[in-house]
């Protein structure tokens, strides 16, 4: 396929060349992710595909194969649907508000008989959709600073509160940084983003001594001083920074890492996967597994500079800013740098609905490339 | 770019923003991942001995396995103390989470006691998480497997096969060999800033007395481990042999004791409260050391009720004090032998010059009395030691001055403690003129020298030290030293024998043992009738005691004076003998105190020809000499025949040409 093949009118919406023009380094670079997530899962399980190699491959198969689906979809379809998608998931997040099923001490699944919801997931990508579809609309000028921004704030702020409120701390701020980093992307003035970052780390400690739940502020405490109660609160992070310590350079070998196989270590199918991996494969597996997550974060930021629409570009970069924030908090909780709020490691963890958000998301990033020249005329820093 | 598409006069702008933005977020994700490559270098490469070494403490629970406690043999190989299998419940309260219902699931298979459930919840929220305690012990075999196979059922609870100290002699040895007893706060403080590990184990037990708590470390071992991978929960996953630590039993230590004297003592010092110690006159070994009243110390390694230990304490006899070592008595007239010698070593006294005893004599301001009313009449010294006359020793005391006896009295190793390597000796006194000084800042006034003369007054000494005395003067030339423990782990320790020679002159020995031959064999000795060993041609040579433990008055003095029996026990006088045999070649010297027994030659000499006779007959050479048919006499003797059995009634002569014939320089009449 030449340059020239692709430029003659109509060529582009045939399938074969949507198809071609789909980026399969970033879809095999997802591809040796995930993998290296079913070989974790098979070891912790005592090498065997149940319970949860298996799924996890199935899972991201099917996954896979919706991205592939997405990334041939219109991006002007996912321009229209974009404001619908961000006012469904609303409505479900206030569904779950109202009507929500409690579990674990949290509001997060709504549960609609055949398959449980969790509104949250549809958020992420509703919110960088429609913040997208609003500053496409939107001048550099506006964009920078101006009464305007009130609507993106807006969009931001109603999902991210609702979400807050459940409670689930870690995807509230996810989908409050995965805003932020959009309209800093947009253009948003950095001496204002330096204002803001300046106030909001202001407002943190009377946040945490007066707003959180006590679990909550636990957690923060506990990840400042884990040494405090090794058997309580602070159990997950020391066994977490053993398995990884442990580990050493090369680390102890497939299947042998003693933390993950005689339960030390929690969680450690789902947000400790890192851990084990780190484990059983010491220092150089996790500097592997990191090159390929910068690989891509890179891949998917070099998509959204080559839209020539500015949906294109924000829409690809919010699902990569989303996906880069997956990465560093699951990172640092593990590695002890942060506090445990129950953000899994995206592609590499066992969980089906994250793998699934990401997947869509990628969906969008892979459409925008292969609809890159596609031109989005409507919708000049409107609603509609 | 083929298509254009420029709609707004800024979109080349909104790019350029965007590009410069995008850039700068890349930067920021690579940033983030550069920091987490830090962590993880700092992690795994810096501190990977760190996380390793808690790693492998996650994996592998190292359990304890406490050696076996070395034996206590005596001279012969008997067992004075030993281990059996002890079948007990522990329970680690970490890995309960609810300790109420394992109790009571415990107390369906075992019996549990409402009052020792509350004791076990004290002492469970008393120790420390991961040290486990002992819910039952001593449990049948039945009881044992019972809970062992429903140990995978309840987590925490471990049935365990240990060792328990046994006593096979129960009280005979509890205040030489002492006993184990539960690890106090106080012996964890001593074992310093890293104590043994065992310490903390349930039904380990450290020794608190005598040979066990002397040679604690010795007997005790090296404790094992024995590894085993254990996941989240401590449940065990697998056992690592090769990780196993094998534990290093204690060391056997073998005493020079003899079981069969030692009980024999104990059963002849019966319900009386005193001593008796047994040494060996060539090697030094000590045959027997015995304290009674005793204890069984069994019932201290189980643990004493505080009723058990109060009727302990309190008795007025005293069973847990080792009379033999801590216990310091009068010597009374078991003294007179050293008096004798000083007197013999000053050359100021002629042994065959006469004292004339009236019965009392006036010094001072106040009479001095002679055990017998009366008097003895004329008596060199022979006389004065085989009759035991204290005016013959006043007169010679106040001649000589006392620290010409108190060097004898040093020299055969009074007022000072031994090493036998047990603690507990106390000491004594002998005094003299320096420690009058000393102590009370005062001269010394000539009474006192007649006190110390016949062993009174403020000398005291141990049955110990009366035992080597009785030794020294028996062996006749040699300042030998008691030897209790004869081997740790088959290594030999130093013998007593090596000992530097007494500065006095054996015919000045020979002369004072010839008085003691004759206290024991001359027809008019203190002692004749109690001293008669029935073992033909082997006979004991002996001093007898009497230690006054009151004043008598002289209204009582005239009004006749109060026999023992009339006394409360502890006004009664103390009742000493002294003895060694064979006399003509000694192996044996024995001590005994009998507290607040009454006179010497009534109470303690029989109980002192009862344990010298097993001590005899237990040695073969002796035994042989006894056995063989004695020598046929030139002209016909008629009396061979009346050596065997109780001693002769007096006053037949008998005994008399057959101590005669085996004594040199004989008792002369």
């Amino acid at each position: 396929m030449t340059a020239s093949a692709i430029t003659r009118p109509g060529e582009r919406d045939r399938l074969i060349v949507k198809l071609a023009q789909i980026d399969w380094t970033f879809t095999l670079v997802l591809c040796l992710i995930a993998a290296t997530g079913a070989a974790m899962l098979y070891s912790i399980s005592g090498l065997s595909w149940e319970p949860w190699a298996a799924k996890h491959l199935i899972r991201f198969g099917l996954c896979l194969a919706l991205m592939i689906v997405l990334a041939t979809v219109d991006v002007r379809i996912w321009f229209i649907s974009a404001y619908p998608v961000y006012g469904f998931g609303l409505l479900l997040l206030i569904a779950v508000e109202v009507m929500g099923d409690v579990s674990l001490g949290a509001q997060r699944w709504l549960d609609l008989g055949v398959v449980r919801l969790q509104p949250s997931e549809i958020m992420k990508i509703g919110l960088v959709l429609a913040l997208a579809r609003f500053y496409h609309g939107l001048s550099a000028e506006a964009a920078k600073f101006s009464w305007r921004l009130v609507v993106p704030v807006v969009l931001i702020a109603l999902p991210t509160l609702l979400v807050a409120h459940q409670p689930d701390l870690g995807t509230a701020v996810l989908l409050a940084a995965t805003g932020g980093a959009v309209m800093v992307l947009a253009g948003l003035s950095l001496r204002v983003v330096v204002a803001l970052a300046v106030t909001v780390a202001a407002a943190i400690p009377p946040f945490v001594m007066f707003v959180l739940h006590d679990y909550q502020r636990n957690r923060i405490l506990t990840f400042l001083n884990p040494e405090a109660d090794p058997s309580g609160s602070g159990y997950h992070i020391l066994q977490s920074k053993i398995a990884l310590g442990s580990g050493g350079l090369l680390g102890k070998g497939y299947g042998l890492g003693s933390q993950s196989q005689l339960n030390f270590l929690p969680e450690k199918h789902t947000d400790f996967i890192f851990a084990t991996l780190a484990e059983e494969f010491g220092f150089v597996g996790c500097i592997s597994v990191l090159l390929l997550y910068a690989a891509a974060i890179t891949i998917a930021l070099r998509i959204a500079s080559i839209s020539h629409s500015h949906f294109g570009r924000l829409g690809a970069a919010g699902v990569t800013a989303t996906f880069a924030l997956y990465v560093m908090i699951n990172g640092a909780m593990v590695m002890g740098l942060a506090p445990v709020v129950g953000v899994p490691m995206p592609l590499l963890s066992f969980g089906g609905t994250v793998m699934l958000t990401v997947m869509i998301g990628f969906g969008l990033v892979q459409s925008v490339r292969v609809h890159r020249y596609s031109e989005i005329t409507s919708g000049r820093g409107t609603l509609l | 770019m083929s298509e254009p598409s420029i709609f707004f006069s800024e979109v080349n702008e909104r790019q350029g923003v965007f590009n410069r933005r995008a850039f700068l977020m890349g930067g920021l994700a690579g940033g983030g991942i550069l920091a987490l490559g830090g962590r993880l270098a700092q992690l795994q490469v810096l501190e990977f001995d760190r996380y390793r070494l808690m790693s492998t403490e996650n994996q592998f629970n190292f359990r304890l396995i406490p050696p076996p406690r070395g034996r206590i043999l005596d001279r012969f190989g008997v067992e004075l103390a030993s281990n059996r299998p002890n079948f007990r419940v522990l329970l680690v309260r970490d890995e309960i989470n609810d300790i109420d219902a394992t109790l009571d699931a415990l107390s369906q298979l075992i019996p549990i006691t409402p009052e020792r459930r509350r004791q076990l919840l004290r002492e469970i929220s008393r120790s420390p998480k991961l040290v486990p305690v002992a819910v039952a012990e001593d449990l049948t075999w039945e009881e044992f497997s019972r809970v062992n196979v429903r140990t995978p059922e309840l987590p925490g609870v471990t049935a365990d096969m240990g060792e328990a100290r046994v006593y096979p002699h129960g009280g005979a040895f509890a205040h030489v060999v002492g006993y184990v007893a539960k690890v106090s706060d106080r012996d964890v403080e001593a074992a310093g800033l890293n104590p043994d590990p065992l310490l903390h184990h349930p039904g380990f037990r450290i020794g608190k007395q005598g040979v066990e708590k002397a040679l604690d470390a010795v007997l005790r071992g090296k404790s094992g481990a024995v590894k085993t991978e254990v996941d989240a929960l401590g449940r065990e996953v697998r056992k690592d042999p090769e990780g196993d630590i094998k534990p290093v039993a204690g060391k056997t230590v073998v005493l020079s004791l003899d079981a069969d004297v030692q009980s024999r003592a104990l059963e002849v010092l019966g319900e009386d409260s005193g001593a008796c110690v047994v040494i060996d006159v060539q090697s030094g070994d000590l045959i027997c050391m015995a304290s009674a009243p005793s204890f069984d110390a069994n019932q201290f390694v189980r643990g004493l009720t505080s009723a058990e230990y109060r009727a302990l304490s309190e008795y007025e006899r005293r069973p847990l004090l080792d009379k033999a070592l801590s216990g310091t008595y009068p010597p009374g007239s078991t003294f007179k032998p050293m008096t004798a010698l000083a007197a013999l070593d000053s050359g100021m006294v002629n042994p065959n010059e006469t004292v004339v005893c009236s019965g009392q004599m006036w010094f001072g301001n106040r009479f001095f009395h002679c055990w017998k009313r009366g008097g003895h009449g004329a008596q060199n010294m022979h006389e004065a030691i085989k009759n035991s006359c204290d005016i013959y020793f006043y007169q010679t005391a106040l001649k000589i001055g006392p620290d010409r006896i108190a060097r004898v009295a040093e020299a055969f190793g009074l007022g000072q403690t031994f090493d036998i390597g047990i603690s507990g000796q106390k000491p004594g006194l002998v005094p003299s003129t320096a420690w009058k000084r000393k102590q009370y800042h005062q001269p010394w006034y000539p009474g006192e020298s007649l006190s110390f003369g016949i062993g009174q007054g403020a000398l005291s000494a141990n049955a110990l030290q009366l035992a080597v005395m009785t030794a020294r003067l028996a062996n006749g030339h040699k300042a030998l030293n008691p030897r209790l423990i004869k081997s740790i782990g088959g290594v030999e320790t130093p013998s007593g024998a090596a000992a530097a020679d007494l500065p006095f002159r054996p015919e000045h020995m020979e002369l004072v043992r010839s008085g003691m031959a004759a206290v024991a064999n001359d027809t008019t000795g203190t002692a004749y009738r109690a001293s008669q060993l029935g073992l033909g041609p082997v006979l004991m040579a002996g001093k007898t005691g009497t230690a006054q433990v009151r004043v008598i008055s002289r209204a009582e003095r005239a009004s006749g004076v109060r026999s023992n029996d009339s006394l409360p026990w502890h006004l009664r006088d103390h009742a000493l003998f002294v003895a060694f045999a064979p006399y003509d070649a000694p192996r044996y010297a024995l001590s005994i105190i009998v507290q607040h027994g009454g006179g010497g030659a009534a109470v303690a000499a029989p109980k002192a020809r009862e344990i010298m006779r097993v001590v005899l007959l237990k040695d073969a050479a002796i035994r042989a000499r006894i056995e063989s048919p004695l020598p046929m006499p030139e002209a016909p003797v008629s009396a061979t025949g009346e050596v065997e059995g109780e001693a002769p009634p007096p006053p037949s002569d008998a005994m008399m040409p057959a101590a005669a014939a085996t004594v040199s320089g004989g008792p002369t009449p």
